[in-house]
């Protein structure tokens, strides 16, 4: 019997596949329901114009219940984008991520609001704890803990939620 | 005249009164009408269960959120939900069925 996150996956692999991913967004390879890559590109205006990063994601059977592991491929020569939210190794500090994921998103949803967190940009620099970080960062990308000012979190993909 | 009905085919559709049925048929686009989890529609049954109706209901909350029961106790489960609404994030409250009108025969 196919696993919850399969049946789910295939659902929004025949999705992309048939009306395509928002502008700038695109799959290039979904072979199984294990792994998947896209590349992201930031239209219009931004600090990362003409630049294409390559975003790969995990699932685990449990998908959409736990969220997918998500980064920036940083091998054969590609590159994380030099952002605050973003470590070199190409782990990723954004809060959909991590504790507020919530199984109603999808991996476009996800690939959206890590274009307009790029988009969003106003200074290209890395996390100020990237190096310290980096030396000690796991494997799985979702056990990043975020260090950084409250002030410049990343995600909004949510504008209705409550402040607690 | 007379009519000798030799064979009928009798065809029923069933649906969840998921509490919008005056609107439903309106916009009854096979977008809307599907659980935000699993994405399968309302009368489809959760990626757990082989079928769909009594023994895979849905589950209302006070927010107004609809989900397959078994999807939403699955997230409900987890520590990450924080006992949250996937859609809202307001802490779950599972309501009261506001529609009342539905038999089990229906």
């Amino acid at each position: 019997m196919a696993s919850i996150s399969a049946r789910r996956l295939a659902k929004e692999l025949r999705e992309i596949q048939g009306e395509g991913c928002p502008v700038g967004i695109s799959l290039l390879k979904a072979d199984d329901f294990a792994t998947w890559w896209f590349s992201i590109e930031v239209m219009g205006e931004s600090l990362y114009q003409n630049e294409a990063y390559t975003l790969q994601f995990r699932f685990d059977s449990q998908y959409p219940i736990s969220s997918p592991a998500v980064q920036f491929v940083v091998t054969d020569g590609k590159q994380a984008p030099i952002h605050p939210h973003v470590y070199s190794n190409g782990h990723i500090c954004a809060s959909i991520l991590g504790n507020e994921w919530s199984p109603v998103l999808s991996v476009v949803a996800v690939c959206v609001t890590l274009q307009s967190m790029l988009a969003s940009c106003k200074k290209k620099e890395r996390p100020t704890d990237n190096d310290r970080y980096v030396r000690t960062a796991p494997e799985n990308p979702k056990k990043v803990r975020c260090h950084l000012p409250k002030s410049v979190s990343s995600a909004n993909s949510f504008p209705d939620t409550i402040p607690l | 005249m007379k009519v000798v009905v030799k064979h009928w085919h009798a065809v029923a559709q069933w649906r969840w009164d998921i509490g919008t049925a005056e609107q439903e048929d309106a916009d009854n686009d096979n977008e809307g009408d599907v659980c935000g989890i699993c994405r399968v529609p309302y009368e489809g049954c959760c990626p757990s269960c082989k079928v769909p109706g009594d023994d895979c209901p849905l589950i209302w909350g006070e927010c107004t959120h609809v989900f397959h029961m078994h999807c939403l106790l699955k997230w409900i489960g987890t520590a990450a939900s924080k006992q949250q609404c996937p859609m809202d994030r307001r802490t779950w409250v599972t309501a009261e069925r506001k529609v009342g009108t539905t038999t089990a025969a229906s």
